[in-house]
């Protein structure tokens, strides 16, 4: 692999992280398996697209999109614990809206950002090539979330929520409501899904109403990659792994896309495939890594 | 101090499989009351616990908690007021959360939650203190994530889980029945020491007749959703196991003959 292409790896790697630890919130925190983030991925892409053609601020755009994706997902938890709609199935009725929705925000299902300001224009005056740059400046922003959120899992809102992923019963005897720590995490999580959304319209200059396909999988990908390596859960180590496993997952991308077996080649259309493929071998990994060790 | 008046619930109403559990429950519990709860398989002890608690909403009927109407107050709020410990040892605890994780948790029962660090480290002193008290060295692995510990290791957190925060009511639901005869008399030997200690009223349901007599100063027996024993000392002192067998075979004799009655 190429420094070029190793370093657009560790880029997608670094934004589809912030993704990935929205997806680490519901399914692992707490227990709520939601597909909204294939909405709410190119939601905040969307939000921040059109409001930079707009002339908006890009950071305030960044702001705006992470908020309208904390609705979107406040929203699908509401559906879920207000109007008893099955978790899976209030992501799923959010995630088909959001595609409507999306086209609406835009009033066209894609938005070119050529030529407008991004985020990344302030740092362009430094010299840096983008190549370059955007890895950074992905880093850094991946960094303070990634603190952010597991300084929020140790305050006492995170334990309770931490907790209800694991035993509601005890969480109500405890006094805490169910419904608001679903309500607090399904919208944070979409928060974030929607800031890595923004994100990457900037860096790509364009949003689309299709980027989202996949979003969930991708995630989740990320996610369990991340439990086979760094086992013994701990906060900090599991959102480590979440996003060691993201860059992994890029980078297998990439190194996969430039495999050509004679005529053979690789190409994006087949990126669900083969990540269907990923996620299935890195869901046994820890039952093979067991029977390997009862051998020896 | 809680007042159950006229408590009524029906499960699966106007369905086929309506279910009338509690038939009108009247019952006063006065502070301080420790009452042992017995009565057969189905006759409604788990829900009226679950109704005092309010994890199920009455049919009819009104819970008053010191005067207060609490009927239609949801669970989570009158945790408040209440500590519960399950019959499963699993119930009460969150096992993928530290010991520490879980007591903060409970410390805080009945107040608002922020952004506040969960456990500081003055918290972990006063964890320590109280971890003591169970005798079971849990004290040393306050990291140790709740799932490692046995059952009776972790229905024995769950019960100082519920008085961490003294509840002014300890609603405890065969909380010794999934454990072994020795574990068992080592959390009703907690139970009593925390129920006395703290001078707290309760509730317990219990299978052991010896258990109902000795311990607490009230028994109350159920049957077929209704209170058809309410005795306290010192009248309950003079009872005795036999006393309480007769009672349940007279009550289920009663029933063979209302049968009978039927059939004819
Ligand atoms: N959640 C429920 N749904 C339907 N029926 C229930 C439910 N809980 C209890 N019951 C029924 O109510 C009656 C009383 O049950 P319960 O309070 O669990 O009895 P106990 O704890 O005294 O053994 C039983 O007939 C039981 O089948
Ligand atoms: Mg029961």
């Amino acid at each position: 692999m190429s420094l070029y292409a190793f370093l657009g790896a560790l880029e997608q790697g670094f934004v589809f992280a912030i993704m990935a630890l929205g997806v680490y919130i519901t399914f692992r925190v707490l227990d709520f398996p939601d597909l909204s983030v294939d909405g709410t991925f190119p939601l905040g892409a969307a939000v921040s697209a059109i409001l930079i053609v707009k002339g908006v601020n890009p950071f305030i755009t960044v702001a705006i999109a992470t908020l309208a994706g904390m609705i979107a997902g406040g929203i699908t938890a509401l559906l879920n614990t207000k109007l008893k709609i099955l978790n899976l199935l209030a992501g799923i009725l959010m995630m088909i809206a959001l595609y409507s929705i999306n086209i609406r925000v835009m009033g066209q299902p894609t938005t070119a950002l050529l030529g407008y300001d991004t985020i990344f224009t302030p740092f362009e005056a430094f010299g840096i090539e983008k190549y370059i740059l955007t890895p950074i400046l992905f880093a850094i922003i991946l960094i303070i979330i990634a603190v952010i959120l597991v300084w929020f899992l140790h305050t006492d809102i995170g334990l309770a929520m931490r907790a209800t992923g694991n035993n509601m019963k005890m969480v109500k005897a405890q006094g805490v409501s169910t419904n608001r720590m679903i309500l607090f995490g399904v919208a944070f999580s979409n928060g974030l899904v929607a800031l890595s959304g923004a994100l990457v319209a900037q860096s790509q200059g364009s949003a689309d109403v299709n980027m989202g396909i996949g979003t969930i999988v991708a995630g989740l990908a990320s996610v369990i990659l991340g439990e086979a390596i760094i086992q013994d859960r701990t906060v900090f180590r599991a959102v480590l792994g979440v996003i060691i496993g993201s860059v992994l997952y890029r980078i297998a991308i990439a190194v996969a896309l430039s495999f050509k077996i004679g005529a053979l080649q690789m190409t994006p259309s087949d990126l669900n495939l083969m990540t269907s493929v990923l996620v299935t071998i890195a869901l046994i990994f820890p039952g093979i890594r067991k029977k390997i060790g009862l051998k020896i | 101090m809680i007042n159950l008046e006229n408590i009524v619930k029906i499960f699966h109403k106007n369905t086929i499989n309506e279910n009338k559990a509690i038939k009108g429950i009247n019952l006063n519990i006065e502070k301080g009351d420790f009452i042992t709860v017995i009565g057969s398989n189905g006759a409604g002890k788990s829900t009226l616990l679950n109704i005092i608690a309010g994890n199920l909403i009455p049919d009819e009927g009104k819970i008053y908690i010191d005067n207060k109407d609490v009927t239609k107050t949801p669970d989570y709020e009158r945790a408040a007021f209440i500590g519960q410990v399950f019959q499963d040892p699993l119930s009460g605890t969150a096992g993928n959360l530290s010991i520490e994780e879980n007591l903060a948790i409970a410390q805080k029962r009945g107040e608002k939650r922020w952004f506040a660090k969960g456990v500081k480290s003055s918290d972990r002193k006063k964890f320590i203190e109280s971890l003591k008290v169970l005798g079971l060295g849990l004290e040393s692995r306050l990291k140790d994530k709740v799932g490692l510990l046995s059952g009776g290791q972790r229905q024995a957190l769950t019960l100082l889980m519920a008085t961490l925060v003294r509840p002014q009511i300890l609603l405890l639901d065969e909380h010794t029945a999934a454990l072994d005869p020795k574990t068992a008399a080592k959390i009703i030997e907690l139970t009593e020491y925390f129920v006395s200690h703290y001078k707290l009223t309760a509730l317990m349901v219990t299978h052991n007749m010896k258990q109902a007599l000795s311990l607490g100063n009230r028994t109350i027996m159920m049957h077929e959703g209704q209170i058809i024993l309410d005795i306290k000392s010192p009248e309950r002192d003079k009872l005795t196991v036999k006393d309480l067998l007769e009672m349940f075979s007279k009550v289920r004799g009663e029933d063979i003959v209302d049968d009978k009655m039927l059939l004819n």
